[in-house]
This record gives C-alpha cells, structure tokens and sequence, in this order.
C-alpha cells in the first residue's frame, strides 16, 4: 500500500491514469486519508458533481493484512447531499483486494464529456479504463452478475447502480461481500452520485498474484492479532448478541426505551416493533434455511450480518441492519420483516441509501402520497426511483428534497442528511452529535463508545445530565480515529470493556508498522481528522447555525418520555473547541 | 389484565419448541408477584435468578420504559413493567447499559426512584425478556406459569406450523387432557387470561 493512482476521468483525449508514492499519507488509511485529502485538494466551493470534486477510495490502515476485522473500505469526496465533506464507509472484499494490489488510495478526478460509462480494471500489472455502454442503466445485481461473466469470482467488484448513474443524492456505492453479492454500501451522502457524475459505472479489483501484505515484525503481530480475535469472542456483544442476532438486536431495546422513533419521528414507540425485532429476524432466517451469522468480508470474527430467505427458502436480501429494519419499518408503520427484506433487496440493487430511503418515505407518507403502513406503497415508490420517473427522481434525491417537494414541515434531516433510528429528544447525546458531526445526520460518527478506555478528555461524570457535548466530543474523536483504521466499528464494544483487547489492537498496528503506538497518538489522529474536516467545511460556508436540529425537535415533545431536544445551543457550540 | 376468569393450560414440549414462545417473552407477559420490593429481590429471591447472573448477563433493565442503574434501589411497584437484556451493540446499546459511563447521553430515560408508596403486596407485573436472555430465562419463566390473555394465546397457537404441531401431544386444560387438535382447532377460552405453564423436556 505504498502507491496513489490518480485516474482523472476529465483528461483530453479519454481518462489516463498517474501513479505517486504515498509520500505525506503514509501509514494513513480509511477516513484519516480520505479527508485529510480531500480538505487539501478539493475547493470547497466546488459542484459536488462538478469536475472539480474528487472521489477518494481508500483501505484501511490494517487492510490487506491476515489482521482480523480490517475489511472497511472508505470513500471521502465533498457531498451533494450535504454539501459538507464526506466519508462513507461499507465492508465487503473490495479494500482488502485493494490494499494487496497495493493502493493506499485510488482517486477518481475530473468529469468526461459525452455519455460514454467506464469500467475500471485494478490489477497487478496496472489499471485499464474502457468505455463499456452495455452496462448502462443496469442495478448492482445484473450488473455484477454480467460482470462476473467477463471477471470471474475471484475478484472484488464496486459499482453503482442506476440510482448512481442518474445522480440521485441518496445513491450508494457497492462493494461486493464473500458469495460476490452487491450488498454491502457506502451509503451516506450521495457518493454514489459523485461516481455516477465521473462516469464510473465499476470498479474490478483483481489481486491475483498478490500477497497478504506483510507486517513489520510478523511475530507480534500474530500475537497481537490473536489476543484482539479471543477478546472479541469472549465478549457478549462481540462474541454473543451481534452473532446471534446482528444489529437489529437493537429494536426492543430502542423502543422500550421509547427512543425508537415512529410514523416519521411523531412516537417514541412502536406497537409492531417485536415482529420486527432482530430475535424475530434470526429465527425467521434460520427456520428459512437463511442464516444469522455472517461475515460480510472473510477475516470477520463479529460476523454480524446473515442471509435473509423468502418462505420457500429463496435469497431475497443480506439479513437488513437495525437501522434499514427501522427506517423501511417502524418508522413508515409498517411491522412486516419480508416487506422490508424486499425493500431492503431494492435499495441495493438500484444503489441507494437504505437509511435516507426509508426517511423519504417516512416522510412521503407524512405529505399524504400515501398512507402510514402501506406495505405495497411503500415497494411502489421505491420502483419509482429505481425506473427514473419524475417522482422517483425527487424521492431519490432524499428526505430534504422530497419534504421541500411535497410541503411537509417536519423533516428529521441535518445539513440534509437523514437522521438514523435514534430519537434525539430522550436520547439527547445523540442529538448532540447529529447536530455537530462534520457529515450531517449520522449516528456512526458517535459511535465508538470506547472513550473511556481511550480516556479521550478525561473521565466524564456518567450521571451528570450536563455531560451531554463533552461525550459526543470524545465519541466523535473516537470514532474518527477507529474509521481511520479500518477497523469495523463494531470492535469498539470489546475495546471499552477490555484494556487488554484495545491493547492488542494498538499491538497491532504498531507491529504492522514498526512503531509504537500509544493511546494518545489514536486520540491525536482523530482530532487531526475532525479539524481537518471542519476547516473544510467552514471554507465550504458552514457556520454554527448549521450545527443544530431541526426546529419541531425543540417544540414538540415525544410520547412516552415528553421530552423536547434541550441542549443549549452556547453548549453545543463549544463541541470542537480543543 | 382481567384476572377474573382465568383458565389454566399447562404443556409439556420438547426444549427444541422453545424459539416459538420468543415472540410472547418478547412482547410482553403477566406474572403474579410480591411487589413493594426492590428488583433486586425480586429477580433473585421470587424468581430465582443468581446475583452473578444479574450483575453479569442481565445488563439493561428497564423499569417503567426507563433504564435503570440500581437494582438495589429501585422499587417494583403493581403494574410494572420490566424489560430485561443482555448487553447491546451501538452507541445507544452502550448507553442504555446499567451504571455504564454513558448514561449521561440518555437525558430523560434514566430511572430515579421516588418516595413515592410502595405498597408490599401481591400484585402483577409485566415481564419482557430480550435476545440473548430469551433462550436462557424463558424457560424458567414459563416453567413456573405466566399469564396471557384469551386472544393473545389464540394468535399464539394460530400462528404454529406443522413442525410445532408434530411435537404437541396436547395438554392439560383446567385439569382436565385436552389433545393436539382441540389446542389447534378452536379457541378454549374467549374472554379474561390464561395461566399458561410450559414444561420443556
Ligand atoms: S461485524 Fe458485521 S459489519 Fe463488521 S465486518 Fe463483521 S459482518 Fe461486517
């Protein structure tokens, strides 16, 4: 991973490619290089789907390795949804093949001219652009599928589906998981759309001939790599809950606590909410022949995903993640598992976000379009976006777009993203950092709740009700530092309860490496991440007053807590001051 | 919940059946109990759950729909509800978690107990189990009987597939054998709750 390809789509005369040495982004990875990256070289200014903007596609730090859970692959460009910098991160076998043909990062620059799509193929021996017009328009499934034919499997594929192609700001970017299904996405803030707008319809990543990279001081990091494995086993999170039923799991839960919000966001909880439930899902997978454990890239120990089966015992999707499950679910009314399976399945396909899909339709439902529950409606609206009608454009542009569209007053989006399946009124830490976070609404940018074993600003008083910005300042820079890694986040849950194993996990990169690495030189990386973030997004015209929810947060209460959003704004002002 | 006219079935399954009464633990059940204690006692001395295995496996409660951090201090009064889980993925999982170091992000959801009376009595409360505590409280649970109403055991036996029905050789009805095909045929009861008790073999 010692190499940068620059492939500048825009050139005259067809795209060409450069290749530089790695130079000032060495030993960076993921988010750490796509931001710091796109904060230098991108105006902040610029169209998101201009031919100023670039894509960064980057691997992990650890990707590539024989190191477990390293398999995350960033993507960083600046947003057309939001307006604001961008990294979206998806698991599958894409930055592993990446990082051992040897890419720290692939970057997409410029925009062709004309209608011709590309297809780009990685290998050892270098990178070939060719126009291919037989793929356009095609979904994430023919796509790979025809792909497939002419590559083989033994390769790793990131593509976009029409939802890409067309510039929907909700559209996804694709990498493909071990059985070379499109499931697994970069979903958040219309990345999709800036590969779609450099004419990129796939990316073939074949390692053929490539090794494992290898670490350092190989020795210790075995060592180092089997005590993080035995330390995510034996933790009941990691090593049980996530297992056995991914995270779904999380949907009792959530609306017992009544933060599971519901009916686009009026209700704190759901009365179908356990037909929903991650232990209805895994029973259902399981009876169905499917399965609940599952890894979406091979060296995952967690393996928190699962395969999700129709009643005669066919594929229908990737078993759906709590937030799809809520934001198709719950929050549309709508208690059946097959039917967000199905949606689940079409999001996919066509490439788009499933948080910010399920949002819009949560939202369309509220405009009247149709009404709260409709199972069949809801399936109806998403094949509009998936066959480009007028509707369907608007609605795959997002929750915003469509609100503005219909004249619906409560939309739950920040800096136009789509908020995730938290309520931030009873669960006010969480509102905190959508509100904050460099990348608009997003619950993943808090989420590396290890920040007492980092000890990211100290000890915060847990029962302190005013301790609200102080934690999601440190969850934040946490979580920046774990993205930069390319680890999964999930690993997050074993590192806050056991030292050993956030030890082993700094073994890990320090043997890779050759140095040493210190707790504090992780909370450093973050910082470095988040600032570099913000003074982009200070330069792009964003201000405090974006750093806020939207106002019915702040008014209206929610049943059953009655609670309003009540963080004073001078608080959440002081969030990146370090 | 109707304790006027109550029914009693009792059932004797393989322990292979017990996923199918995941989604009644889950919703939601009745049991009679002494409350006005706290929950302490009453997860350990009424229902005979260990103190380690309620400091180490049950590590979110909730009490009323609030996440509680003291089971020594908080109080089950008549009509509680009391939802039980293992430890959650996710920021909010994090902190939602008994006496962990996020609970300051949860704002108005944490439990704090009130002086409030609390009257020693029996009474009733509502019990829901989650993931990873379904498979390991439930059957104790429904070993010692749980009460369900009418309607709710009527969709419950509607809903088995044949795979439940193979397994049932039917039960006892208010001491009296009832079969397979009665439990599967027609509604035994219309109105008020059941005492439903299920012994896995
Ligand atoms: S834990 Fe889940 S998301 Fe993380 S790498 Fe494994 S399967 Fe993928």
């Amino acid at each position: 991973m010692d190499r940068i390809a620059r492939i500048n789509m825009g050139a005259a005369g067809g795209p060409t490619v450069t290749f530089e040495e790695v130079g000032e982004y060495a030993g960076l990875g993921g988010r750490a290089l796509t931001s710091l990256l796109i904060a230098r070289e991108v105006h902040p200014l610029c169209h998101p789907l201009g031919n100023e903007n670039k894509l960064v596609i980057a691997p992990g730090m650890l990707s590539g390795t024989t190191g477990s859970m390293t398999g995350r692959l960033s993507v960083g460009c600046k947003s057309p949804l939001t307006g604001t910098i961008k990294e979206s991160n998806a698991g599958g076998q894409a930055a592993q093949v990446m990082a051992r043909i040897g890419y720290a990062a692939v970057i997409l620059e410029g925009k062709p001219e004309g209608d011709d799509l590309y297809k780009i193929i990685i290998n050892k021996d270098g990178i070939k652009i060719e126009v291919d017009n037989s793929l356009k328009l095609m979904d994430n499934y023919p796509l790979v599928e025809k792909l497939r034919q002419e590559y083989g499997d033994k390769v790793a594929y990131i593509t976009i589906g029409s939802g890409g192609e067309r510039q929907l700001l909700a559209a996804s970017i694709a990498c493909t998981d071990p059985e070379l299904r499109p499931t697994r996405h970069c979903g958040r803030g219309g990345v999709g759309a800036v590969m779609g707008s450099k004419r990129v319809k796939a990316i073939i990543l074949d390692d053929a001939g490539m090794k494992m990279r290898a670490p350092k001081d190989p020795e210790k990091f075995r060592d180092a790599n089997r005590k993080f494995v035995e330390g995510l086993r034996k933790h009941p999170v990691t090593g049980e809950g996530l297992p056995a039923y991914g995270t779904n799991v999380l949907t009792n839960v959530l609306n017992e606590a009544g933060g599971y919000p519901t009916y686009n966001f009026k209700q704190g909880q759901f009365a179908g909410a356990a037909k929903l439930s991650g232990e209805a899902q895994a029973e259902l997978e399981i009876k169905r022949g499917g399965s609940a454990t599952h890894g979406c890239h091979r060296g995952c120990v967690i393996q928190c995903s699962g395969i999700y089966n129709d009643k005669d015992g066919h594929y229908i999707t990737k078993q759906p993640e709590y937030e799809t499950v809520w934001s198709h679910g719950g929050n549309c009314g709508i208690d059946d598992l097959d039917t967000v399976a199905r949606l689940d399945f079409m999001d996919d396909n066509i490439g788009l976000d499933t948080i910010e899909m399920g949002v819009t339709i949560g939202v369309a439902m509220d405009a009247g379009l149709i009404p709260f529950g409709d199972r069949e409606g809801a399936i109806r609206l998403l094949d509009e976006v998936g066959k480009g009608t007028p509707l369907g454009r608007v609605l795959g542009c997002g929750a915003e777009i469509t609100g503005k569209v219909f004249g619906v007053e409560k939309v739950p989006v920040v800096k136009g993203q789509a908020m995730p399946a938290y309520d931030p009124r009873p669960i006010q830490g969480i509102g905190v950092t959508y509100a904050t976070t460099t990348q608009g609404a997003d619950h993943t940018a808090g989420y590396a709740i290890a920040t007492n074993i980092l000890k990211v600003g100290g000890d915060v008083d847990p029962l302190k009700t005013e301790g609200q910005v102080e934690l999601s300042r440190n969850l934040q820079i946490a979580t920046a530092a774990i993205d930069s890694t390319g680890m999964c986040l999930f690993i997050a849950f074993a590192i806050m309860d056991q030292p050993e194993t956030f030890q082993a996990l700094l073994d890990m990169l320090g043997a890779f490496y050759g140095i040493t690495m210190t707790g504090d030189d992780v909370v450093a990386l973050g910082k470095k991440v988040l600032s570099a973030e913000r003074d982009f997004n200070a330069r792009a015209g964003f201000t405090k007053a974006h750093d806020r929810l939207p106002r019915f947060f702040y008014t209206e209460p929610i049943a059953p807590h009655n609670q309003v959003f009540s963080v004073p704004d001078e608080e959440m002002d002081q969030l990146f001051n370090w | 919940m109707n304790a006027t006219r109550q029914t009693r079935l009792t059932l004797t399954l393989p322990s292979s059946l017990i996923g199918d009464f995941f989604p009644i633990l889950q919703q939601g059940f009745f049991v009679t109990a002494h409350v006005g204690c706290t929950l302490q006692r009453l997860l350990c001395r009424q229902w005979d759950i260990s103190p380690d295995y309620v400091a180490t496996r049950i590590t979110t409660i909730f009490l009323n729909a609030k996440a509680t951090d003291n089971v020594e201090t908080a109080v089950v009064r008549d009509g509680a509800t009391i939802a039980l889980s293992g430890a959650m993925p996710g920021l909010v999982g994090a902190t939602m978690r008994r006496g962990g170091h996020l609970a300051a992000m949860r704002g108005a959801m944490t439990y704090h107990e009130t002086p409030a009376d609390a009257v020693d009595r029996i009474g009733t409360v509502r019990v829901k189990l989650f993931n990873i505590l379904l498979p390991e409280l439930g059957p104790a649970f429904l070993g010692r009987g749980i009460l369900v109403s009418c309607d709710d055991l009527a969709s419950f036996f509607r809903e088995r597939d044949e795979s439940f029905w193979k397994s049932c050789d039917g039960g006892i009805l208010d001491n009296m054998q009832v079969s397979a095909g009665r439990l599967r045929a027609e509604p035994f009861c219309r109105e008020g709750t059941v005492r439903l008790t299920v012994n896995f073999r």
